[in-house]
């Protein structure tokens, strides 16, 4: 076998055109596509145009940003009135705390009222089990 | 019998990496490495006419893939895998269009060997073409690669990324499997 190899001595046998390789190099340089870095490389970055919003897009987004903290701060202003919450300037309030049943209801909602503060309280009043008729 | 040239030299590969001079860099790449990849190409695919096809997309791939480039591997591996992968790509393209099969596929190049015009007149040669058609693929890179190229096995197993031991013994196959093929000539 080693005959047949060496006597072949590494002839393929193939041909090519004659010419084609100092061809085709040349046909393939003016296939290389041009490449983004060519362009970096030579100063000419493609330069795209900005439009019209492009340009007003970061002033409009400050604006919006200031706007947005002047309204946050406008809200905590009115959360932190310097009266504070009080019987004396809320209306809402001082209605509600004159409203019998209202505070009734809230207390015992609240469970400030165990039962045996519940019945002292209805002693003091007068209220007596006889005296109670259900409106309910 | 043009080998692939050892010329990856710093200075080519430092050239091709920087923007300003891989242009030309790549043109003078080119004309070293079209003869020796046009030939491992041809061995594989036998046509001149898909051989010229396969090598101009080798060059393609490798210039839209030289920023990848870092030069890590050597210049000749590199494009080397790329010839190989484009060899091995058309090659199975090759058997679905014409619905063959890996074993059928030596017979195909077979008539492509003999239907090729781009032959000298030498019969040993030719036969030898034939014989190694007759290989399984890989085992025909292998050979082309050891006989032809003279490469030694350190560098194939870089391209191929197969171990030496596997490489020595798949080339001693593929001369066993020659031999074979000669000795029904006879």
């Amino acid at each position: 076998m080693n005959d047949i190899l060496d006597k072949a001595s590494r002839n393929d046998g193939f041909t090519v055109p004659e010419g084609y390789f100092e061809d085709f190099a040349a046909r393939m340089e003016a296939r290389l596509p041009r490449q983004e870095w060519e362009d970096a490389a030579e100063g000419k970055a493609a330069v795209v145009p900005r439009s019209w919003w492009q340009k007003v897009r970061p002033y409009v987004y400050m604006a919006a940003m200031f706007m947005g903290v002047w309204m946050m701060m406008h809200v905590f202003d009115l959360m932190r009135s310097s009266q504070g919450l009080g019987v004396e300037n809320s209306a809402i309030l001082a209605d509600a705390i004159d409203n019998e049943q209202f505070m009734g209801e809230y207390l015992a909602s609240q469970g400030l009222y165990e039962d045996d503060l519940l019945y002292d309280d209805l002693f003091n009043d007068g209220f007596t089990p006889a005296s109670y008729t259900s409106d309910y | 019998m043009a080998a692939l040239p050892e010329l990856d030299n710093e200075r080519l590969v430092a050239r091709l990496r920087d923007p300003a001079t891989c242009r030309a860099a790549f043109g003078e790449m080119m004309r070293l490495y079209s003869e020796p990849l046009y030939r491992h190409i041809r061995r594989m695919v036998q046509s001149h006419e898909d051989t010229d096809d396969l090598l101009q997309n080798t060059f393609l791939k490798a210039w839209q893939n030289i920023d990848n480039f870092r030069g890590d591997a050597r210049l000749s591996t590199w494009l080397y895998k790329i010839a190989i992968n484009e060899s091995l790509t058309h090659l199975e393209k090759e058997r679905k269009r014409q619905g063959i099969s890996l074993d059928d596929e030596e017979s195909a190049l077979i008539n492509l060997i003999e239907a090729d015009r781009n032959i000298d007149g030498d019969e040993l040669a030719l036969q030898l073409r034939k014989a190694i058609a007759s290989l399984p693929e890989k085992q025909r890179l292998v050979f082309n690669m050891r006989y032809y190229d003279d490469m030694k096995y350190e560098k194939m197993s870089e391209i191929l990324g197969t171990s030496v031991g596997a490489l020595k013994a798949s080339y001693h196959l593929a001369v066993k499997k020659i031999e074979q093929y000669f000795s029904t000539l006879d």
